[in-house]
């Protein structure tokens, strides 16, 4: 990318024209705070414009595209995975000035926003009509509706009310060449190839996403939560398994292991017992009826697998409580080390107590504490590796347990990410789960949507001739000191 | 084409699929008007690649086949030499009962899977018209949905996992078979209604659904259908998740012998849950119905529902009298009485009689037309038709018709208007089946 440098003066200008002088960054030292996201990676840009509109979006598209300078659109920045990097230098597009409501239909339970709102303050905006917007990313108070679209994001309520692409009923996206187009629209089917569900966790490298039509949910009459605590980690996986088997799928099913639970218990003085190894947090929701049977199935299981105890609320407050732990629980890693590098993959849930034990048994032969908190019951699971980077080699030793993690992962029949997406984190893994066949397909997305190129490149696929001989050289290689999640 | 080609087609199968895979049954195996050359039954996915390899490289023209039951739909085929029978590739690869998730080859018909899951107290929410027959692969290509609706709403949603082998005969993967996967693009978006214009689906993992503790289904009657609708749609509304809210109306009830046979609109709601979950919702639902002025509401017991709910599935697919034209609409809720209440007054301007089968909750309305004596002039079903499509359009949606005559056929376009995307839509083609192998000119636009 340093050719483009020697024609950056004139970009510049033509951007400045297009977004006005205050919403394009250029100057290095102001750049430093978009060199990064979520991940452990960075890069520099070449500038950042911030874009008011569709139109805007659409100009800034086309005067890239003219001098072939790429464009990463970037939401709130939270992403885990480095999606939002400039690895290969170019524009980072923020839509975080795009944030309106456009349109609420609460008959029709729609609503169409702009992609920089924030995906809480939706739910709050619409709360009012008894509606909410179910996909609830653990960063949700920070991260957008368009980042939430690139990445495909979940959260803990995805087990019952799936994930973004669900909840997604149509798009307005900008093209390579600055087209606007409508992909899907209010309704629930279209016409053609689903184009949709194709730009939903494509990770912002087929389109720019400017508007969103998304489903939204009735609140639910009733809510309980229950807090199970477990002597043994094994038992907390046993009874995830029980419950789905029980023909249950909660609202949420969340897990936490000893390690995680000592940091909370230290951090938010969670109130956990003695003893305890293993927690379950399960949330159930819907008719007040249907809440309390359901729960009294899930109380009924938990007891097969010796609980130290089992609590519940069912008032918003005390439920706040409970989840209390689960909630501060990466803060509170802080704690246990300077440093914590946040692993995602999914794995089949009746997989659980081996896969758990396999980390138990990674972890000491690596002499790296690594701390399990768990979407248990989609099998997600993110273990945390804990690491003072100060100390040399560990950084890289980290990686190395990391990867160690994610093919163990594939091996038991799971996958490499279930929520924090590819990017630059995870490309080099790709082989583990996809042959050049299945790449070379997806990769032709990229010549259908007439990409050029242009939108966050070197991303999801992996680079180099020898991708698979030590695939973790690549992240390391770009891993500096500073930002672990 | 010469009797030549038709000997190079056969010969060529033959020669990579052995005779006795090879069938001359094509009367069998028309789709709409075209006869293919040949028809030929893979029993692996490894023969459905060579399949496929074969036909791009010799230039043959081919359609997949499931079960057979929506041989109609699409627009006119370019060419037709070869059908890929896929009825042989139906094994359960797995079920995981644990997971809640399965495998299945493509070719497994949709009861025969229900049957399986359903022992372990699971099913898969996807009940497409004809299950006996239904595959899941054919199923998922036409993008055939059923009253049924999971919490999710619509198949596409239960998918985790699919193989697929395209017109090259490259065998590609995607996702997996965890409920949960964000790695690498959901390409099996691209097959899920795409009627095997891209490739073909071999193999397709899903999340499954615990079958409810229990059950039941409220029938309400009504005077009209605009009554019905409104009930419909103040029970999704509601609290009240069902599993199905389907209105029928008087056409419909007297063309499938439903229950209550009477000159009545029917509103059926299937519900489940464990037992006091169930009772309230039993309670609620035929509140609302009374309280928009039901004549009648009753709760059926589990034979009359299941056979109910068949009959409803089934309906202008089934055995009875066929109706001349069918099409779907998807509209925006709140518009499926002005979609439906439109319909019925330009039917009554015509010699054709319509029957709706709608799921407001979902803006799904599913209309068929029935001729009166002998068939309608093609100029009065295109008339029909278009009517229909415009209030559709109307109601900010679009409708797609699954039959018609031939001579309509070749005056729309049956996927309606697909607007600006149709030139990524072509690309899409243009990448991943260049040749034009697989079922040319029936998708949208005569990709």
């Amino acid at each position: 990318m340093e050719a483009f440098v020697d024609n950056s003066s004139a970009l510049i200008d033509e951007l400045k024209a297009i977004v006005g002088d205050m919403y394009v960054v250029h100057e290095p030292e102001d750049l430093i705070v978009f060199e990064y996201d979520g991940s452990v990676d960075k890069a520099l840009p070449l500038a950042v414009v911030v874009p008011a509109s569709t139109d805007e979006v659409s100009r800034v598209v086309q005067a890239a595209s003219k001098r072939q300078v790429p464009i990463i659109a970037r939401g709130a920045g939270t992403g885990l995975s480095g999606g939002a990097v400039a690895e290969q230098g170019g524009i980072v597009l923020p839509l975080t000035r795009m944030t309106r409501i456009l349109e609420v239909d609460v008959e029709n339970r729609l609503a169409v926003v702009e992609p920089g709102l924030v995906n809480l303050d939706l739910t709050n905006h619409v709360s009012k009509h008894g509606l909410y917007y179910a996909p609830d990313p653990s960063s949700q108070k920070a991260c957008t509706i368009g980042g939430n679209v690139a990445e495909n994001s979940g959260g803990p309520h995805c087990l019952a009310y799936g994930v973004t692409t669900n909840h997604i009923l149509g798009l307005e996206v900008v093209l390579a060449d600055g087209s606007v187009q409508w992909i899907g629209g209010k309704t629930r089917e279209t016409s053609g190839y689903d184009l949709r569900g194709i730009l939903i966790g494509s990770e912002g490298t087929l389109a720019i996403t400017t508007k969103v039509v998304v489903r939204l949910l009735k609140q639910p009459e009733a809510v309980k939560t229950l807090l199970a605590v477990f002597e043994e980690v094994d038992d907390a996986s046993a009874a995830v398994s029980g419950i789905i088997g029980a023909g249950i799928v909660p609202a949420a099913l969340e897990m936490m292991d000893r390690l995680c639970l000592q940091a909370a218990e230290a951090s938010v003085h969670a109130g956990y017992p003695e003893g305890a190894g293993a927690v379950l947090l399960v949330e159930v929701d819907g008719l007040s009826e249907s809440v309390e049977e359901e729960a009294a199935e899930i109380e009924r299981v938990c007891q097969a697998y010796r609980p130290i105890e089992i609590r519940s609320a069912t008032d918003a407050a005390e439920r706040e409580r409970l989840w209390a732990g689960r909630k501060g629980v990466l803060g509170a890693l802080g704690r246990l080390a300077p440093n914590y590098y946040l692993v995602d993959g999914t794995i089949p849930r009746t997989k659980l107590v081996e896969v758990l034990a396999e980390i138990g048994r990674i972890s000491e032969r690596s002499g790296l504490p690594i701390a399990n908190l768990l979407h248990a019951g989609d099998g997600n699971l993110h273990p945390s590796i804990l690491f003072d980077e100060r100390n040399p080699g560990e950084t890289q030793r980290v990686l190395e347990v990391g990867g160690e993690i994610l093919k163990l992962c594939v091996d038991v029949g799971g996958v490499l990410s279930g929520e924090h997406g590819i990017g630059l984190e995870k490309q080099q893994y790709m082989h583990l789960m996809f042959t050049e066949e299945d790449l070379a397909a997806m990769d032709k997305l990229k010549p259908a949507f007439a990409t050029n190129g242009m939108f966050n490149p070197g991303k999801i696929f992996p680079t180099g001739a020898s991708c698979f001989d030590g695939f973790q050289a690549g992240a390391i290689a770009r891993t500096g000191a500073g930002a672990y999640v | 084409m010469t009797a030549g080609d038709r000997n190079s087609a056969r010969q060529a199968m033959e020669r990579v699929m052995g005779s006795d895979r090879v069938s001359n049954d094509v009367a069998g195996h028309r789709i709409a008007d075209a006869t293919p050359e040949v028809v030929v039954f893979p029993e692996s996915v490894e023969e459905l690649r060579l399949l496929m390899a074969e036909a791009n490289q010799s230039g043959l023209a081919v359609a997949p086949w499931g079960g057979g039951t929506r041989t109609e739909l699409g627009n006119a085929i370019s060419r037709l030499d070869v059908v890929a029978d896929l009825s042989r590739l139906n094994s359960l690869i797995e079920h995981n009962p644990a997971d809640l998730t399965c495998t299945v080859q493509a070719g497994i018909q949709v009861a025969a899977l229900q049957g399986v899951l359903a022992k372990q107290g699971q099913f898969l929410a996807v009940d497409p018209p004809l299950p006996g027959r239904a595959t899941i692969g054919g199923t998922l290509a036409t993008g055939v949905t059923g009253p049924l609706k999971s919490q999710l709403d619509h198949p596409r949603d239960l998918v985790i996992g699919m193989k697929v082998v395209q017109a090259d005969g490259n065998l590609v993967k995607s996702g997996g078979q965890v409920v949960k996967n964000v790695t690498g693009y959901d390409m099996a978006r691209l097959h899920i209604g795409g009627l095997g214009t891209l490739g073909v689906i071999a193999e397709v993992s899903f999340k499954l659904t615990p079958l409810p503790a229990g059950e039941a289904t409220v029938v309400a009657t009504f005077a009209t259908g605009r009554e019905a609708l409104d009930a419909g749609l103040s029970i999704t509304r509601s609290q009240i998740l069902p599993l199905a809210l389907t209105a029928l109306d008087s056409e419909v009830n007297k063309r499938a012998d439903l229950v209550p046979a009477s000159d009545s609109y029917n509103l059926a709601v299937r519900l489940g849950g464990r037992p006091l979950t169930l009772k309230r919702m039993v309670a609620e639902t035929s509140e609302l119905a009374r309280e928009s002025s039901a004549n009648t509401v009753e709760t059926l017991d589990d034979a009359a529902a299941k056979t109910l709910w068949r009959r409803i599935a089934d309906f202008g697919w089934d055995d009875r009298p066929a109706p001349v034209m069918a099409a779907r609409a998807s509209v925006l809720p709140s518009m499926v009485p002005e979609l439906v209440e439109s319909v019925g007054r330009s039917a009554a301007s015509s010699d054709l009689r319509t029957a709706v089968v709608s799921h407001p909750g979902f803006g799904s309305v599913l209309i068929f037309w029935f001729a009166e004596d002998e068939g309608p002039s093609d100029d009065a079903c295109l008339d029909a038709l278009s009517r229909a499509r415009d209030a559709s359009h109307t109601a900010e949606g679009r409708m797609v018709v699954d039959r018609c005559p031939s001579g309509v056929k070749s005056q729309l376009d049956v996927w309606d208007e697909v607007g600006e995307p149709e030139s990524i839509m072509r690309q899409m083609k243009a990448q991943y089946d260049p040749k034009r192998t697989l079922n040319p000119g029936r998708f949208v636009g005569g990709i």
